[in-house]
């Protein structure tokens, strides 16, 4: 096994998984929503962007626009149904109802889109980059390179503009804002629907890695949880490294003891965090 | 004692109600044809009741929401395939496993969840049913993605004679006697210290604080007990598809036990088995497809939550007091405008 | 001419327990009036009522006009922007905000017609004490600073009416009397203030008109010199200290 191959793929896992992260890192991290639907919604995208491309011939970037759109629009419904749950800050309630959602997401899905696997190609994806003996394709490199531009953008939106205090002002205080002639409701509104157009991208741009099924969704909530999490709640630059770190030690982890278990080991992690630092869990 | 004989005929009354009730419904397949689909429909009814159970004793009473009980579902149904298949061995000997390993399982998950609330309880407790998934369906031993066929019928030795549970007919009397077993217990958790405790460990945590209550340790016990119903019913379900895999990780389980618990309204003894009936009859009775019946599902649960978080009985009981309430003005303004003749 | 500031008839009920029972009054225009009672009386419920705001659950009717206009209909956010401004009793500025970011939340309106405008320096020259504390974030500051800010970041929303819910809860009393005295120095540039206070005897020396309110009901309102000698005011509130002073 070739080390520096081992990074480049960690980088390429790592990045992935904070991409598919940023989404939940301001939902939960910022605004202080829980969305169990988050893995079916990253299925729905990637289904949108394939069908898109396949069946209505969009090149890749309109695929992409397409999805960003479609998941906006449901992000948007899915957030009016949820209204009052938001505002009375029931995150058990918020979290069975996104989880229901997530079935039906999933059962429409296969419906729509049928049972079977299929392929979401793009160029770039099956463009290899020569680099000697380093083996990666042109989308890793798109991904780590939006990923980076993202949380950044992301960063600087939340801490350097009036919109980012906004957002943390409802956070901390939905009521308070209200009197500072801050419409709640809007801001949770706009805020989850970026996490459902966050996550389309991060589809759109992550899922022509692997066959792309209606069932899948599972695994990228756990990895979105552990990455969140593992970053301190909140902390955007934190979720960015974590995601990194956890691509890496998963790629490690692969490569050089089961590939068949990555999703234990990250959980490993996970309880390995709560029983070492259980504090960096609390929310409030 | 002079205090309690008032309340005895009443008590009396109610145990014969009870009876009678229990002995109605057991012969409710007969009732219902006594048809092969009839036994096997009320069969999944009770069974799947059972593991409602499960995750209502945690949702209900200690208001977290446990997204792990598949594991202790597939424990249950692992356990029986694997050691009836491979050792031989009968009934009792694969439910006492059952019961131990859950027990284990949820102690191990209850300790490292000690700390955690809410949605971080529920995403660990997901991710250990996803984990868990993951290694049964890689690791051979236990069956690998195939799982394990060919299980044998239940055996039950009862001492002079081998209760043999084979067809859904003769596996109908046992899942009733498991869905008795389990309301019994949830009635006695309801009314135990344990039970009250955890409830105001749930509604008024300031005041268990107060009256010196470890509420880590309620969690931990609540979350422990609740792990052996869920698995007790995975045992059952073993013997009646004679096939387990790992599709026991399926999140429709999760899902429905969820959706069970809330569509009747929690904290009502009665209420996760008839959400199961609802839910059942709708799947096996009145199937629109795998995939619709996904969205009915997951769409029930969401639509309870959002317009009736009380659950079918809130609601009932919403439209009851408005009506009181309709009839109570109503009466006032009848006052009013009588008052107002005479003057 | 029309009142600032009006509520006829306000009745609000928690849970089907009657807070406020039919309470009226006005604010007119360049007045500060002062609102007193007992724990319990109301007095919040009142304001909060009139801002279309709470952290309960409560059933409002009744009305409240703004500069003539009714804005009863509106939700708490748009009287805000119509300039009915509140600072809540309690926590009122964001803890996990910088003192920078909590008054950055507030936009000022394009339409200036009848508000009365506040610039930021407006705010420093009020509040010198905010201006060390800029970067400082809202939960590492005093009581005194707190309310400083809270009543900074609704000036700079530039209110038709301020509205302030018990600003001296929990400041030593010798900053009490300057605070109200800032805030009367603000009335005396036109600036409408409703004042819900505790402490009696400072609320007479800065408000020109005082209403006493009991069990959800208003039960004695007058100028503050003829209310200064109120019997009811003075056995509840002054003792006989103060009626020898005045
Ligand atoms: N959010 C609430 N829910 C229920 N009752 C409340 C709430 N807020 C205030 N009350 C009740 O309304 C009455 C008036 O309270 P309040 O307006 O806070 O009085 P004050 O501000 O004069 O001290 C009190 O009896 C109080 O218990
Ligand atoms: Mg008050």
């Amino acid at each position: 096994m070739n080390l520096s191959q081992q990074i480049v793929n960690g980088l390429v896992l790592g990045s992935g998984y904070a991409c598919i992260a940023l989404g939940w890192t301001i939902l939960l991290g910022v605004a202080r929503l829980v969305n169990f639907a988050h893995g079916q919604l990253y299925m729905l995208s990637a289904f949108v962007t394939w069908y898109a491309m396949t069946r209505a011939g969009a090149p890749y970037w309109a695929a992409i626009v397409i999805a960003i759109v479609v998941l906006s629009l449901l992000g948007a419904l899915m957030q009016l149904a949820m209204t009052r749950l938001v505002i009375e800050q029931n995150l058990t309630s918020l979290m069975i109802v996104t989880l229901g959602l997530g079935y039906v997401i999933q059962g429409g899905g296969a419906l729509i889109f049928g049972g079977n696997p299929q392929t979401l190609s793009s160029v770039l994806a099956r463009t290899k980059v020569d680099a000697g003996a380093l083996w990666f394709t042109w989308q890793d490199v798109l991904v780590l390179a939006m990923t980076f531009v993202l949380y950044a953008a992301v960063w600087l939106f939340v801490n350097r503009t009036r919109f980012g205090s906004v957002i943390r002002a409802v956070a901390e205080d939905p009521r308070l804002a209200q009197l500072f002639g801050i419409n709640a409701k809007l801001v949770y509104l706009g805020v989850f629907v970026f996490e459902c157009a966050a996550v389309a991208l991060a589809a759109a741009l992550v899922a022509p890695r692997a066959p792309i099924l209606t069932s899948m969704g599972f695994n990228e909530v756990i990895m979105t949880f552990v990455v969140v999490v593992l970053g301190g709640i909140g902390s955007i630059g934190g979720a960015l490294l974590a995601g990194l770190g956890l691509g890496m030690f998963i790629a490690f982890f692969g490569a050089f003891v089961a590939p068949a278990y990555t999703t234990a080991a990250a959980f490993g992690m996970l309880l390995l965090l709560l029983v070492v630092r259980p504090v960096g869990l609390a929310t409030k | 004692m002079t205090d309690s004989l008032p309340h005895r005929p009443l008590s009396m009354l109610r145990a014969v109600v009870v009876a009678a009730l229990i002995g109605v419904a057991f012969f409710l397949p007969q009732l219902f044809g006594g048809s092969s689909v009839a036994y096997s429909t009320l069969t999944t009814i009770a069974l799947f009741a059972v593991m409602c159970y499960g995750v209502d004793v945690v949702l209900s009473y200690l208001g977290e929401v446990s997204l792990g009980h598949t594991v202790f579902w597939a424990i249950g149904g692992y356990v029986a395939a694997l050691m009836s298949v491979h050792l031989g061995v009968n009934g009792w000997v694969t439910a006492l496993a059952t019961i131990g390993l859950s027990v284990a399982a949820a102690t191990f998950l209850g300790l490292v969840t000690l700390r955690t609330r809410e949605f971080v309880f529920s995403l660990v407790t997901y991710a250990a049913a996803v984990v868990t998934h993951e290694i049964a369906f890689n690791w051979d031993a236990v069956g690998g993605s195939d799982g394990t066929v060919g299980i044998p019928a239940l055996k039950l030795p009862l001492g002079f004679f081998t209760y043999v549970g084979g067809t859904q007919e003769e596996l109908w009397p046992i899942a009733f006697a498991l869905l008795l077993l389990t309301l019994f217990f949830v009635a006695r958790f309801r009314r135990s210290r344990l039970g009250t405790t955890a409830l105001m460990v749930h509604m008024n945590p300031a005041l268990a604080t107060s009256l010196g209550v470890d509420q880590r340790r309620v969690r931990l016990a609540v979350f422990v007990i609740s792990a052996p119903i869920t698995a007790l019913a995975g045992w059952l379900y073993a013997y009646q598809r004679a096939y387990v895999g790992p599709d026991m990780f399926e999140a429709y389980f999760l899902v429905m036990m969820l959706t069970a618990v809330v569509l009747v309204g929690r904290r009502i003894l009665l209420g996760p088995l008839l959400g199961t009936a609802v839910l059942i009859i709708q799947q096996n009775l009145l199937s629109l497809g795998g995939d619709w019946n996904k969205v009915i599902l997951g769409f029930v649960l969401a639509a309870v939550l959002i317009f009736w978080p009380a659950g079918l009985m809130g609601l009932v009981d919403h439209m009851r007091q408005r009506w009181l309430r309709k009839t109570r003005t109503n009466g006032r303004e009848n006052k009013r405008s009588y008052m107002e003749e005479v003057q | 001419m029309t009142a600032a500031l009006a509520c006829s008839h306000l009745t609000v009920s928690y849970d089907g327990n009657v807070a406020l029972n039919g309470v009226s009054l006005s604010v007119g225009s360049g007045q500060m009036i002062g609102l007193v009672g007992a724990n319990g009386a109301g007095k919040s419920t009142l304001v909060n009522a009139v801002a279309g705001w709470s952290r309960g659950r409560p059933a409002v009717s009744g009305s409240v006009t703004l500069d003539g206009a009714d804005i009863s209909a509106l939700a708490a956010h748009a009287r805000a922007q119509h300039g009915l401004l509140l600072v809540p009793e309690g926590k009122n500025i964001f803890a996990e905000l910088t003192v920078d970011e909590n008054l950055g939340l507030v936009r000022a309106p394009r339409d200036v017609a009848g508000r009365h405008v506040f610039s930021i320096a407006d705010v420093f020259n009020l509040f010198p004490r905010l201006t060390e504390r800029r970067t400082y974030k809202g939960g590492s500051l005093s009581g005194g600073e707190r309310q400083m800010l809270a009543v900074g970041r609704a000036l700079l929303a530039a209110p038709r009416v301020l509205i302030l819910d018990e600003p001296s809860a929990g400041l030593a009393p010798r900053l009490i009397l300057d605070l109200l005295e800032r805030i009367r120095s603000l009335v005396d540039r036109g600036l409408p203030v409703l004042l819900v206070e505790q402490n009696v005897k400072a609320a007479l020396k800065v408000v020109d008109h005082l209403y006493l309110l009991e069990r959800g009901r208003i039960i004695a309102g007058g100028p503050t010199t003829v209310m200064k000698s109120d019997a009811r005011i003075v056995e509840a509130y002054l003792g006989t200290l103060a009626v020898d002073r005045a």
